[in-house]
């Protein structure tokens, strides 16, 4: 069989020889299926859900999956082009090398080097997520872009002025006609493509998830962590996703620059509370927190330990902190370095494309 | 695998022919004999007999302010027409963006494949409901290319008035972006007038116009003079009391045919 490697590697290839010669590989990997069952098929493209996850809160039904819908949103994902002056895209802060948050810096920068307030998180495993931004403000991922793109510290671009750029662009033009049948660009199109590409981004290939697929065995350590983490950090960071996706205060300060959830309610109940984020690549991930003031997990333990500081709004669980003597941070580290997905960094379907 | 086959064609078989039938017995009721376009219009006026005018120095006879307004838009949708019988037409995909600094201070609504009948009371929302407000990416008059969306806090702004005013507390000009789509800051309002006692007669002539009459004024009805706060960014009580005001101040003129 042709490997992805080799697809990979020829640069000249055309969109459409490209289509052609995938569809060449599935009626190819049908005949093969058929004749022997021990030869691994590639990875089958298209949104599907792991058999362990929830159902997820994005469906398809306003934007069927189509491989050009998909291909167009990977394209304009990558695509500077898209920012007012050029240079930032949104891989710029959401970088498949990073498991799609930040480039381990606590802010990112956007145009002219411009830094906004909080850390660019993870996007993998957004179809499950109800909200968005660290303080829920987004109710539905495909108006989600439209932050980014608009914000004049990230992109700083307008819709108007984003679709104007598409319509001239010979490129564009031709993946607009392949995704929807005409050149037309619209916001609705670039958002909903956009959509389908982030759709993809799906992290289930971690040693946590093999394990639970029976594939592989934890060390002593990482089971001892797991079942620490169990006890003590699954109440928030719920399993498989790794998040219950509520905001809460979890004691970072006293009192609040920035006021999270509050400044979306109004609810001074919600005064310094923000999203719990997903363990998933924690690891990769670094630094943490909405301004991403730690560097490191064991900084992040020794706050829950021991640096919960308290205010009105902290979250009840949190009333003591979170004990850890001993060894206990030890295994707690071990068990959430394995739910880093290098699959998820190196798949080629949601990588940068080659031209 | 045959007999699947098998059941499929039958079944198609089977459709194709209710369909057939179908079309034959379709009823031919006066209210499919043809249908024509209604156009609602709504007249903004000031000082209740003044007509509102964009950049010019007006008065607010609430206040006393003085407002010269750079942009006034808002968000009608969901029109529906009552007939006589008590049945209704509702507007497919309803949704406008009245911008009176594009269109005049008597922008138009067309309503299009509206039935012949007789008609009594129109329907909408001021605003833009719920629904549209939580389901993803909108286009045409609902694309947030229009300026018309928060992005940082989902939704639409359902109504825009900027201007300059030497009595405004920020640097001498106003901006007030009015939204929000749920709980206590619920801005959607649904209004709806019967054309007292007379009935609108939609027969194909291509004349039939339904005319509303709105007071820009009134939104400063109860909050009072753009000193006090001259700059509303966000769904909350400020925005609530304010589009309340406005639209209350909505009533019937006229109809003709």
């Amino acid at each position: 069989m042709i490997s992805l490697a080799r697809l990979n590697s020829n640069t000249f290839m055309s969109n459409w020889r490209w289509i052609r010669l995938l569809a060449v590989i599935a009626v190819g990997s049908l005949i093969v299926s058929c004749k022997k069952e021990q030869v691994e098929p590639y990875k089958k493209w298209g949104f599907s859900k792991p058999d362990y996850f929830p159902e997820p809160v994005y469906n398809f039904d306003n934007n069927k999956q189509t491989f050009q819908k998909f291909t167009l949103g990977r394209e304009l994902f990558y695509d500077p082009f898209l920012s007012s002056d050029g240079t930032v895209s949104c891989a710029s802060c959401h970088a498949n090398s990073h498991a799609f948050a930040g480039h381990n810096t606590a802010l990112s920068p956007g145009v002219n080097n411009l830094l906004g307030t909080r850390n660019s998180p993870s996007i993998a495993n957004m179809a499950w997520s109800p909200s968005f931004m660290w303080d829920g403000g987004i109710n539905h991922i495909e108006v989600m872009p439209i932050a980014p793109l608009t914000n004049p510290v990230e992109m700083n671009e307008t819709l108007a002025n984003i679709i104007a750029k598409l319509q001239q662009s010979e490129k564009y033009k031709k993946l607009f006609k392949e995704a929807y049948g005409t050149e037309d660009v619209t916001d609705q199109r670039v958002l909903k493509a956009l959509t389908q590409y982030m759709m993809m981004i799906v992290s289930n290939n971690s040693k946590y998830d093999q394990v639970k697929h029976g594939e592989a065995t934890f060390t002593d350590a990482e089971q001892q962590g797991y079942e620490l983490f169990q006890q003590k950090c699954s109440q928030c960071h719920t399993e498989p996703l790794f998040t219950d996706y509520s905001f809460r205060n979890n004691g970072l300060d006293q009192s609040f620059s920035d006021g999270g959830r509050f400044l979306i309610t109004q609810n001074e109940n919600d005064k310094g509370k923000f999203k719990v984020p997903s363990l998933r690549n924690v690891a990769l991930t670094y630094p943490y927190m909405h301004d991403g003031r730690y560097y490191t997990l064991n900084d992040v333990l020794n706050h829950y330990a021991t640096g919960v500081q308290h205010s009105s709004t902290l979250d009840p669980l949190l009333e003591n902190g979170i004990p850890l003597p001993g060894n206990e941070k030890t295994l707690l580290i071990a068990f959430l370095n394995t739910l880093s997905d290098y699959h998820l960094m190196t798949d080629f379907w949601l990588a940068e494309p080659k031209h | 695998m045959k007999n699947t086959f098998k059941l499929g064609f039958i079944a198609l078989a089977l459709s194709a022919i209710a369909a057939c039938k179908k079309d034959k017995i379709e009823p031919t009721d006066s209210a499919t004999l043809g249908t024509d376009n209604v156009v609602l219009k709504i007249e903004h006026t000031w000082q209740d007999s003044l007509e509102f005018q964009l950049n010019t120095d007006l008065v607010n006879p609430l206040t006393g302010d003085s407002l010269n307004f750079t942009t006034f838009k808002y968000y009608i949708s969901n029109i529906r027409l009552k007939k006589a019988d008590g049945s209704w037409w509702t507007q497919p995909n309803s949704y406008f963006l009245l911008d009176l600094s594009a269109q005049g201070t008597t922008p138009s609504m067309q309503l299009t494949g509206v039935p012949y009948g007789e008609y009594t009371e129109v329907e909408y929302v001021l605003g833009v409901d719920s629904t549209r407000n939580v389901s993803g990416a909108q286009d045409g008059a609902l694309s947030p290319s229009l300026g018309m969306f928060w992005s940082w806090n989902s939704g639409y702004i359902m109504l825009k008035a900027e201007g300059i005013s030497p009595n405004a507390s920020m640097g001498g000009s106003f901006a007030f972006h009015l939204g929000g789509f749920s709980g206590v800051n619920n801005v959607v309002t649904k209004k709806s007038h019967t054309f007292v006692g007379n009935s609108l007669s939609v027969s194909g002539n291509g004349h039939c116009q339904i005319h509303l009459e709105a007071a820009p004024q009134t939104l400063w009805q109860t909050v009072g003079s753009v000193s006090g706060n001259s700059m509303i960014h966000m769904p909350g009580s400020g925005a609530k009391t304010m589009s309340d005001d406005f639209f209350g101040s909505f009533e019937f003129e006229h109809i003709h045919e």
